[in-house]
């Protein structure tokens, strides 16, 4: 097992941090189905304190469950039913393509960082967490964790899983859905420039009935270009060029294009129930989590 | 093809081409930059090369460019002109000054023929592409350079073909030369129609004088249809400065033959004072040197043009100031007993150099030739046997019937005194008569009654004739009342009548005795009339007179021929063809005409001209300039043309100019700009 060490572990989250994040916790729109019994309420009925309902007696219930109160007034067996607490299954889909390699911050550390909040978060809390990596395809994964004592692993995954790739968003999705059918939060964080498109994978994922969050990392140089001239760009991903001829009309058509790619982005996860995200950079990520996350009800 | 400018292509050429193979060396290359995803750039290069034509519209500096760029080669090609002149006619004729004072060195190093010809040159450019112009050099005669043409690079070849000359200038031939062309102009062009202008309207062209304004001659021009206010006179030069030799002459002595005396007359024409060195040579050696100090030229504000030199000692201040500025050298005498070439030379850097050197051909020295007509004269052929002459005697018989060709050289006589003893007659050639009781029979002049027993009254003792001679002692028996015009000179007076006078009439002169030496009796005795003709005063007067008569003949140089005056010059027998040689030592070959003569006429630059064959003593000939007007070379402000006065443009000549050359250069320079812009690509 590899050691994990302090530098890493601060990188991604440092101690102040992670003292903020003590005092929150993930909370889901949906209320899913848990393997474990955990602390948080569960659709099903089940035996914590909480009071959910009454029902007759039928044969076979358990007699610990009779509301005798109920049966000397009114001569009649019924059962309390009390809420089930359940566990919450909280994935991460982190983007390892080489496009999350680049910027300045960094959109790969971003990412990373933003996961180990999240996975942080859900382990203080106990809830069940799993990290998984992608480009084209799924590239590694934690599946399962559970614990405030297994960070480190969230840690040790989350720092060595390299960038590699292209991206290939509807080819993880597709793994991910088979691999996970469990329901349960995903945070998808990605820059979702995808040039087989993004449709595809998310219907992938919103047919699993996840409660699903995209998050869309984007450095200041993709949303703000600097550059000047005539420039061949070369595509981190697929080595692809494009001898370009920065103008202002060229600039002014990028940030169109790609306002409009982040537009029908979000009005497509919009209209299937996918909350969706964006942020650059340059927005520190600890006012990701604190805020943007709180303010659409990720976090609390 | 022809360039008007070729130097113009090679000088644009070396500047344009070179930086622009240079900017396709500097072409970037492009800087490679790692993107996250092309696929966002891609569609945005797609959306503006596809999708949105109209947004390259916007804001495109390229495009506005290369728009600027199309609108300068449009506009470029229609020809533009900037149109400083308004003028509508499209005939243009053009007269530019070839005369001496044009070869003033202006401070550019450009002569004023060279600027005359430029403006010229700008003109014909600014003519309208359908316009045809002619060509007048003129100086002291007219020459069409070239008749009307339409072809702008040919009518600068031959604007460029004028040569400079020393000659006067003389604006009048120049004038009818160019009304007479203009009375054909054809209105419109053959195709359309075209017909000759009338005549009641003034000539349908442009004329343009380019002079210094030094015409000798525009009073006197007579124009029956040119309207001199519409012409442009066009000024070029502007020094002022210069020493020039108007008058030269050089003698022998009449006692001393081999001493020669040698004389010229200098005027400074440039407002200030100037000490310079005037040399002598003969025949190449330099004899003599002096120094000369002259005061500047009055300015005359509103002088105009073609007026001559104030005269020497003239009423007015200004004439008075006029004639300070001239000055006579007398150079030493100096001994030269061949014949040869007296040149005269200023040392001074002024601006015309043809008026600052003359020269005068001197014979060899001679003895003067008298004719003595006579009956027979014991003492006039005595005396004149003892003088250093060479004489012939001849009755009157004889002389009347002498051929012409024993008496006459041209229209002179071929004796420089022709003595008259006893004979009146009308056979007087040009030249030199001594009358002994007679008189030359020409209006005015008359023979009346016989006087005696009167005294000779009065004479003039400071007359050269009578120098050392003591007329009181003269005593004369009788002699004939003289009936003599006015304007006669009595030297000796009787008391009712002269006794001896001088008359000039024409080219001749005349000294009239009204006594004969020898009278006859009343039966036809001879006796000695007066006892004067034994005393030595007789030898001493008709040597005083032999040379007063004679003093403009055999002693003095030869006058020249003024700048292109044509000359006669005598050939040995037998020729055919004789070589001139000029002062620039070119030769030219000419043809000898009838009667042993070959006539010459390329005499317009100043110097010494050899025939070669030539008869000797007239085988060398000279050409000076010794004209005021040209040597004043201060250029005229107003020229009068006739009775109309016009003024005289200075500076660059106004004309429409083609201004294609200038959107070429803007167009090249738009052109780089484009290419600078287009390799950058920054503010688009």
């Amino acid at each position: 097992m590899a050691v994990i060490t302090q530098k890493q572990s601060d990188e991604l989250l440092d101690p102040e941090f992670t003292t903020k994040l003590d005092q929150l916790e993930l909370i889901s729109r949906k209320i899913f189905v848990g393997k474990m019994r955990g602390e948080r309420r569960s659709k099903r009925r089940g035996e914590s304190v909480e009071f959910a309902d009454y029902r007759n007696y039928v044969f076979g219930d358990d007699l610990r469950h009779l509301d005798w109160n109920i049966y000397a007034r009114l001569d009649s067996l019924f059962i309390k039913l009390f809420l089930e607490e359940e566990d919450l299954l909280v994935t991460v889909l982190l983007d390892v393509s080489k496009s999350m390699d680049w910027g300045n911050p960094h959109k790969g550390l971003y990412a990373r960082r933003v996961a180990a909040a999240i996975a942080y978060i859900g382990l203080a809390n106990y809830d069940r967490v799993s990290l998984f990596a992608y480009s084209n395809g799924l590239r590694g994964e934690l599946v399962g964790v559970r614990g405030r004592r297994l960070m480190f692993k969230a840690i040790e995954f989350l720092t060595n899983v390299p960038y590699a790739g292209p991206s290939h968003f509807e080819l993880a999705a597709k793994q991910f859905a088979i691999r996970q059918p469990q329901r349960g939060i995903v945070l998808i964080l990605s820059d979702f420039f995808d040039k087989g498109g993004y449709e595809q994978a998310m219907r992938y994922l919103v047919g699993r009935n996840y409660d699903l969050y995209t998050i869309q990392i984007l450095s200041p140089e993709e949303i703000e270009p600097t550059l000047t001239g005539d420039v061949k760009l070369v595509d981190v991903e697929d080595d692809d060029t494009a001898e370009v001829t920065v103008s202002r009309a060229l600039i002014n058509r990028y940030k169109k294009n790609l306002q409009a790619y982040c537009g029908d982005f979000r009005e497509y996860c919009t209209r299937r129930g996918v909350n969706y995200m964006f942020t650059s950079t340059e927005i520190p990520f600890d006012e990701v989590i604190m805020s943007y996350f709180r303010k659409r009800g990720l976090i609390r | 093809m022809n360039f008007l400018s070729p130097g113009t292509i090679a000088i644009a050429a070396a500047l344009t081409v070179p930086p622009l193979v240079a900017l396709y060396f500097l072409k970037l290359k492009r800087e490679v930059h790692a993107v996250s995803s092309t696929m966002l750039w891609k569609r945005a290069v797609q959306d503006l090369h596809v999708n949105s034509p109209f947004q390259r519209l916007r804001s495109n500096l390229l495009l506005f460019l290369q728009l600027l760029l199309l609108c300068i080669a449009v506009v470029a090609l229609g020809q533009p002109m900037c149109k400083t002149v308004e003028t509508n006619e499209s005939t243009y004729i053009i007269m530019i000054d070839q005369s001496a004072s044009m070869n003033v060195l202006e401070a550019d190093g450009k002569t004023r023929l060279e600027r005359a010809k430029e403006q010229a040159k700008r003109t014909i450019e600014g003519m309208p592409d359908d316009g045809r112009a002619m060509v007048i050099a003129f100086c002291d005669r007219a020459t069409v350079v070239s008749s009307f043409d339409t072809d702008k690079t040919a009518l600068a070849r031959k604007i460029d073909s004028i040569e400079p000359t020393q000659s006067s200038t003389a604006l009048g031939e120049a004038m009818s030369l160019a009304e007479a062309y203009t009375q054909n102009i054809i209105i419109g062009t053959e195709e359309t129609g075209g017909d000759i202008a009338p005549e009641t309207t003034a000539p349908p062209a442009s004329v343009f004088l380019f002079t210094d304004g030094r015409v000798a001659d525009a009073e006197l021009v007579s124009l029956q249809s040119f309207d001199v206010a519409k012409m442009t006179v066009q000024s070029v030069g502007t020094r002022a400065d210069n020493v020039g030799i108007i008058a030269m002459d050089a003698r022998r002595s009449y006692e001393r033959p081999e001493i020669l005396e040698v004389a010229a007359t200098v005027q400074n024409f440039g407002p200030d004072p100037i000490t310079f060195d005037a040399v002598l040579y003969v025949d190449g050696d330099n004899l003599d040197v002096q120094t000369v100090e002259l005061p500047g030229a009055p300015r005359i504000d509103d002088e105009t043009a073609g007026s001559p030199a104030p005269e020497v000692g003239g009423a007015s201040d200004d004439a008075s100031d006029a004639a300070d500025t001239i000055q006579v050298i007398a150079f030493d005498p100096v001994e030269f007993s061949g014949g040869g070439v007296v040149e005269v030379a200023l040392r001074t850097q002024d601006a015309l150099d043809a008026d600052n050197r003359a020269w005068t051909v001197v014979p060899s020295p001679r003895h003067v030739r008298v004719l003595l007509v006579t009956p027979g004269n014991l003492f006039l052929e005595k005396v004149l046997g003892t003088l250093p002459l060479d004489f012939e005697t001849m009755t009157a018989a004889e002389y009347e019937a002498a051929p012409d060709e024993k008496l006459l050289d041209g229209q002179r006589s071929t004796f420089d005194v022709v003595i008259m003893d006893t004979h009146s007659t009308d056979r007087l050639p040009h030249g030199n008569y001594l009358f002994w009781g007679s008189v030359p029979l020409i209006d005015g002049v008359a023979l009346g009654e016989e006087i005696k027993d009167e005294v000779i009254f009065n004479w003039d003792e400071t007359h050269p004739v009578l120098r050392y001679v003591a007329a009181e002692t003269i005593s004369v028996n009788v002699w004939r009342r003289l009936i003599v015009p006015t304007e006669t000179v009595s030297i000796i007076d009787g008391q009712t009548s002269p006794v001896l006078c001088y008359l000039a009439r024409d080219a001749s002169q005349f000294l009239i005795s009204a006594f004969p030496l020898i009278a006859e009796t009343d039966l036809g005795e001879p006796y000695m009339n007066t006892t004067w003709v034994t005393q030595v005063d007789f030898v001493v007067f008709m040597q005083n007179a032999i040379q007063f008569l004679s003093s403009n003949v055999a002693t003095r140089g030869r006058k020249g021929v003024s700048p292109g005056d044509p000359i006669t010059l005598p050939v040995p027998e037998g020729t055919k063809w004789i070589n001139i040689r000029r002062p620039d030592n070119s030769v030219d070959r000419v043809p000898t005409a009838g009667y042993q003569t070959a006539h010459y006429a390329r005499t317009r630059q100043v110097g010494v001209y050899r025939a070669e064959p030539g008869v000797a003593g007239d085988d060398v000939f000279t050409v000076n300039l010794f004209d005021p007007v040209e040597s004043r070379v201060e250029p005229a402000k107003t020229l009068t043309i006739g009775s109309a006065s016009v003024e005289a443009k200075s500076g660059t000549i106004e004309v429409n100019q083609p201004m294609w050359s200038y959107f070429l250069i803007a167009f090249l320079v738009v052109l780089m700009f484009e290419w600078v812009v287009y390799n950058k690509r920054v503010f688009v």
